[in-house]
């Protein structure tokens, strides 16, 4: 990776969406949206609705399903030269290996993220990012169908133990962690006593959960040795410095992507401007480096 | 980057700020890049201020193409987000991406078309009936609202073409009820070739049932809360018969016929 930001699965579409406005080469990596086995249809709307500096989504993992995301999606990207991460997700631990071999063997994938995070589908996601068991379960049958690629594990913040997951994931094969993914919540629309999202509740994202994601981070990377890309929140430069000092090795831009198109490219050149301000060697000497009275 | 006549995101510097009534108010913006490429039926998706307590854009359709260089917004005052813009001052600068969306098609040859608008929804109607009398076609047109006081439109319509059907919730002016009710009659005095609508789901489901009768194509701007507004989060899928679809990219504008009512 030329830089250490990337974009939060979701967030980014596959890419595109955003190359009216920026150039996506000039980013570390691109994640993109869940892919499954099947197409999925996703959630009924409204599937958004803003809060207290975030929003809910509950999406439900609309996409084209695995064969048609690499016949589109992945033959747009493949050229880009940008590192392409593919974010997969299923409801049963053989949909996860079936995605991943299928995507081991198109070639254009520069790795995976396990997404056993996800708070807006009835089966598999966050059921399974909450038990290490499962956890092992299914890194371990990835690790197995994509002998070849990167495997990045996307943990909840739901999760009792979240140092418990993220030792298990790492355990069972993970090459590297992600962290967070939304956290889940509700909203409730006081006039109409209606939930605000057409499936009840969500997950929350944005500036609101920084604080619990750096914590999280935090924890984990003081308990794992694979490099942990953080990520809930971040929208300037200084949270990207935030979450390194907190101990990841690289970032993600989620929501802040909605609100900017060029948040990334505004993250990337505040970084490059607090490595020469602050005369270090480069932005990965601030890894882990918080100190902690 | 972007492609000569995509979206961009750019600064737009607020030339004017209108109030029509007790909570609406048109906003004139300068912006060259925008107002060159906007079609009828395209939006803009407006950050709202630097409160990092609410943090989305807003989307708006564009209400007219004032000049080469200056677009207007219809928005009505209804949340923090455009109680700001309610408050911006002429000079200052507005962060926007825009034209977004697939706005109205306007097919070859067509003579006469009936436009039908519900409430603050004309947003984008005026926008098309100004392209449509531009392209010599004769406007029907049909507005609702909920009453005779936010009939904003009805004499700017009326000189753009004589026919103008009115309909109010409280039957302070024209007839009492729905616009969509006074479709059939546009239709029957009209015989467009096309029919367009944007207002509030029932009324556009009510139309899109008129036009199907009639077997007159429609084309329908649906609304849909959304976030990113270019078309990476899904948050606006609609039921179409080819599966969902996203309201800001493959829409606002579907036609009816494609919408699972």
């Amino acid at each position: 990776m030329k830089n250490p930001v990337m974009t939060a699965s979701g967030t980014f579409g596959s890419g595109r969406e955003y190359a009216d406005f920026i150039n996506l080469d000039r980013l570390g990596a691109i994640v993109v949206k869940g892919v499954t086995r099947e197409p999925r249809a996703g959630n009924p709307t409204p599937r958004i609705c803003e809060t207290p500096s975030g929003m809910l989504n509950a999406i439900g993992l609309q996409n084209p399903g695995v064969e048609r995301f690499i016949a589109e999606d992945l033959k747009w990207l493949a050229p880009l030269g940008v590192p392409v991460i593919v974010n997969i997700a299923g409801g049963t631990v053989t949909e996860y290996s079936d995605v991943a071999r299928t995507l081991s063997r198109a070639g254009g994938v520069a790795g995976l993220e396990v997404n056993i995070s996800c708070p807006n589908v009835k089966r598999g996601g966050i059921s399974f990012g909450c038990d290490p068991e499962m956890t092992v379960k299914v890194v371990a049958a990835v690790r197995k169908a994509a002998p070849g690629l990167p495997l990045i594990v996307k943990l909840t913040p739901a999760a009792g133990d979240v140092v418990g997951v993220a030792e298990a994931a790492a355990a069972a094969g993970a090459d590297a962690l992600s962290l967070i993914n939304t956290f889940p919540g509700m909203s409730i629309d006081t006039e109409t006593f209606e939930p605000r999202l057409g499936s009840t509740t969500g997950g929350l994202s944005g500036p609101a959960i920084r604080p619990i994601a750096v914590k999280m981070v935090f924890d984990v990377s003081r308990a794992v040795r694979v490099p942990i890309i953080g990520m809930g929140g971040i929208s300037t430069a200084q949270d990207a410095i935030e979450f390194m000092l907190a101990g990841a090795s690289a970032v993600a831009v989620g929501t802040a992507n909605f609100v900017d198109p060029k948040a990334t490219i505004d993250i990337i050149e505040g970084l490059e401007r607090f490595v020469r301000v602050r005369c270090i060697d480069s932005i990965t000497s601030i890894i882990g480096a918080v100190k902690v009275r | 980057m972007g492609a000569p006549n995509g979206p961009c995101q750019t600064r737009v510097q607020v030339l004017s700020v209108q109030n029509l009534g007790t909570d609406v108010f048109v906003m004139r913006c300068f912006c060259p890049e925008i107002a060159k490429r906007a079609r009828p039926g395209q939006f803009v998706h407006v950050k709202c201020g630097d409160d990092r307590a609410y943090i989305l854009r807003r989307p708006f359709s564009i209400h007219r193409v004032t000049s080469d260089n200056a677009f207007e917004l219809l928005i009505r005052k209804v949340g923090k987000g455009t109680k700001y813009l309610s408050t911006v001052t002429p000079q200052s600068q507005l962060d926007m991406i825009g034209p977004l969306g697939t706005g109205f098609d306007i097919p070859e040859p067509t003579k006469k078309a009936v436009v039908v608008a519900g409430g603050l929804c004309v947003a984008p109607m005026m926008f098309l009936a100004e392209e449509l009398i531009a392209r010599h076609i004769r406007l029907y047109t049909v507005i609702g609202a909920q009453s005779r006081d936010e009939l904003y439109y009805y004499m700017d319509f009326k000189r753009m073409g004589r026919d103008v059907y009115v309909a109010t919730d409280d039957s302070s002016q024209g007839h009492g009820g729905f616009a969509s009710d006074l479709v059939p009659r546009a239709i029957e005095d009209g015989a467009p070739d096309v029919i367009y609508a944007c207002g509030p789901h029932e009324m556009l489901a009510a139309v899109a049932g008129c036009a199907r009768e009639y077997r007159i194509p429609c084309q329908v701007s649906l609304e849909a809360s959304m976030a990113c507004g270019v078309g990476a989060c899904l948050s606006c899928a609609c039921e179409t018969t080819e599966g969902p679809q996203r309201v800001c990219v493959e829409g606002p504008v579907f036609d009816a016929d494609r919408i699972e009512w």
